[in-house]
């Protein structure tokens, strides 16, 4: 069996070019993309996400890495078969309406793009109706809300209200996060899980799919 | 003892050439990066672009000339007074003068019985309110929790009324909407006796954080800051990015980035109404780098919050900015070894305006009763440090010395009788001082335990409004006052 751990450190390692370089040499000797992709790139994400939840990893360094990861997936993207890109989930994110915050909320899309979820970044200033019509486009199973005001989190409640309105809510798994926003608040409002950080919420978003 | 508006200064962390290379630099990113923003802001970019600055609409990018930056912030007045309404906290904010209270919109507290924490509410609010009223040190009430019992759009009418109901202190705070700032001062005027009163003698300030850093506005509070700028009302030019995530991990590169932020915003409230009092709000901070949170008990916080002050000075315009934040969760050890460093750089820096200062927890996301009593103290040692050491005839007390001779003592001298109340800091009674022994026999009470009986006293004494009856009653009538 191919050794697929020099990847997946040199993933952990920031180190984008060893990265490209081994996973070019993996394809040279006829691994096949799809064993490069989950037992290389992947694993060696989810090592990642583990050590930025045990904070033995600086953020930038684990952007680092998934940028590195995101190079590495579009070598392979050509050889990869529909069926093999399967996406973990998909997941619409976004700043709630009146919020113009997105530094956070980037983050989680980033490393739950990296744990390979299909992520749709809607951006900032979120309308619920925006949410509500990206979650049927794109048939969304995870809706990922994020606020930093205060009095922005209302509209995490308005727009978790709208969701059910529109009968969407057993379609989707709800998941809030910024700064301000705690436990008690999501239960409060209706959410399904609530995450501090970005690798705690890819792993929330994991475990609830 | 008073120890408010000392002057401070004695701490500069930027030689004059270094200040002067971050504030080109500043001018630099403005001209050359520009500000961004997004949709809503037509009649505030029609404003800037007839002053003739350029605004890119296809890349949403606003750049401002280095020349029009300085004309405009030399409009800006140097001195800003911020009024209270018991006579003794009015706050002179020009050149180094010291200035230290509440701030942040704390959503957590520590309850008083429990020692756990929980939301904050409008009740506790009230009660920080009149214990801060009480403590001698904390020279201003800006709302340091938000109400988290009660509607988001009760907010802004409550908090102010809350606030100016339980102390006599200059009050601070932010509002959600154009609409939430016109009621508040309503009610301001309303308690000033007019609003040309209160434009004379501003006894509220608001708190406008309008850029989102880096470099973009927010749409809703430049609105809001245009809005109280319009009205004469002193805003705080907020911004508070945090080195690693919103601005450069450098500390010069920070600075750099919030001077820059800070002189966009007084570039438009300038431009909106000249000479408008405003405070220059750069709040520079730093992100904790495992968790992208605030960090805001960092050495560094102290050293940048000093060196931001420098930056303020050198365009002439009184200064808003932070100290005393911890990431402690409760009020023990490194609570107090954070909040004393930070607070005491930013007060030896000369910072004009300096909130945070007590209270916080948790970075910004708890208060403590408690704490609040601590902070006072190290407030208090804070400002004497700058008061420093008077030497003149009186204070070398050679007659004195002369008088008591070789081998005396000083204890029954007149001098020390007369200097012994005012050149040592006393004090509000949290530091033990006690022998073991004495300190052993009454319980042996740890510093949180001491602060907690001095809160319940403070809190247990006979309410005083500080809004007077007739007052009260027209904005009961008026407003929907959910403080009961």
């Amino acid at each position: 069996m191919y050794d697929f751990k020099p990847i997946a450190d040199a993933l952990i390692g920031c180190d984008k070019p060893k990265v490209l370089e081994l996973v070019q040499s993996a394809l040279d000797r006829g691994v096949a993309a799809k064993e490069i992709l989950n037992d290389g790139l992947i694993a060696g994400m989810d090592i990642v996400g583990e050590k930025m939840e045990n904070e033995d990893m600086f953020i930038p360094e684990v952007l680092m890495a998934a940028k590195a990861m995101g190079a590495a997936v579009n070598i392979l993207k050509p050889l990869l078969a529909a069926t093999d890109m399967k996406a973990r989930g998909k997941v619409v994110i976004g700043t709630v309406r009146g919020d113009l915050h997105d530094i956070g909320k980037n983050l989680v899309a980033m490393m739950l793009e990296s744990a390979g979820f299909e992520v749709h970044n809607l951006g900032v200033d979120i309308s619920a109706d925006k949410f509500i019509e990206e979650i049927s486009v794109n048939n969304a199973e995870i809706l990922c809300l994020s606020a930093l005001l205060t009095t922005t989190m209302p509209m995490m409640k308005e727009t978790i209200d709208q969701v059910v309105e529109k009968g969407l809510r057993d379609k989707v798994k709800i998941l809030v996060g910024g700064a301000p926003v705690t436990q008690n608040f999501a239960d409060k409002i209706g959410a399904d899980g609530y995450a501090p950080d970005a690798g705690s919420a890819v792993k929330l978003a994991k475990a609830l799919l | 003892m008073v120890l408010k508006g000392l002057s401070g200064g004695q701490y500069q962390p930027l030689s004059r050439g270094q200040i002067k290379t971050i504030h080109e630099a500043s001018l630099t990113i403005l001209e050359r990066t520009g500000f961004s923003y997004e949709s809503g802001l037509d009649d505030t970019l029609g404003m800037l672009k007839d002053a003739g600055i350029r605004v890119d609409h296809q890349r949403s990018r606003i750049f401002f000339p280095k020349g029009l930056v300085m004309e405009q912030a030399a409009k800006a007045p140097e001195r800003v007074v911020l009024f209270s309404r018991d006579g003794k906290n009015d706050l002179d904010l020009s050149e180094d003068r010291v200035h230290m209270g509440t701030g942040g919109a704390a959503i957590k507290i520590i309850d008083l019985e429990t020692g756990e924490a929980r939301p904050s509410t409008l009740n506790d609010l009230y009660q920080l309110g009149r214990l801060v009223d009480q403590l001698d040190n904390v020279h201003f009430f800006l709302r340091p929790c938000i109400p988290t019992d009660i509607s988001a759009e009760a907010y802004d009418v409550n908090v102010f009324y809350t606030c100016l109901k339980a102390t006599g202190k200059h009050v601070m705070a932010g509002v959600n909407d154009v609409e939430g700032l016109n009621r508040v001062l309503d009610i301001a005027a309303m308690v000033a006796g007019g609003r040309e009163k209160l434009r004379q003698r501003p006894l509220i300030s608001v708190i406008t954080s309008f850029a989102i850093s880096p470099l973009k506005l927010d749409t809703q509070t430049t609105i809001i800051m245009q809005e109280a700028v319009r009205n004469h009302i002193p805003v705080a030019l907020s911004c508070a990015p945090m080195a690693g995530s919103t601005s450069p991990i450098t500390m010069a590169g920070t600075l750099a980035q919030i001077h820059a932020e800070q002189l966009a915003g007084v570039t438009i409230c300038q431009l909106t109404n000249p000479g408008a009092p405003l405070l220059y709000g750069g709040i520079p901070g730093m992100a904790n780098l495992t968790t992208m949170g605030y960090l805001g008990g960092a050495v560094e916080c102290g050293m940048m919050n000093a060196a931001i002050h420098q930056l303020a000075d050198y365009v002439k315009v009184p200064n808003y900015n932070s100290s005393g934040l911890t990431d402690a969760k409760v009020p023990d050890a490194q609570a107090g070894w954070e909040k004393a460093t930070t607070s005491l750089l930013a007060a030896m820096g000369g910072s004009n305006y300096v909130h945070h200062a007590a209270g916080m927890l948790e970075s910004m996301i708890a208060v403590a009763y408690e704490q609040f009593v601590m902070d006072d103290e190290i407030i208090g040692m804070c400002c004497k440090v700058l008061k420093g050491i008077e030497v003149d005839s009186e204070h070398l007390a050679l007659d004195a010395i002369d008088s008591v001779g070789p081998g005396g003592n000083f204890m029954t001298s007149p001098h020390t009788l007369k200097y012994m109340r005012d050149e040592f800091f006393s004090g509000n009674g949290v530091t033990d001082r006690k022998s073991r022994d004495k300190w052993a026999r009454e319980g042996s009470r740890d510093s949180w335990t001491r602060a907690r009986e001095m809160v319940k006293k403070m809190l247990d004494k006979k309410e005083k409004s500080y809004i007077p009856n007739n007052v009260d009653r027209a904005i009961h009538e008026k407003y929907n006052i959910l403080l009961s």
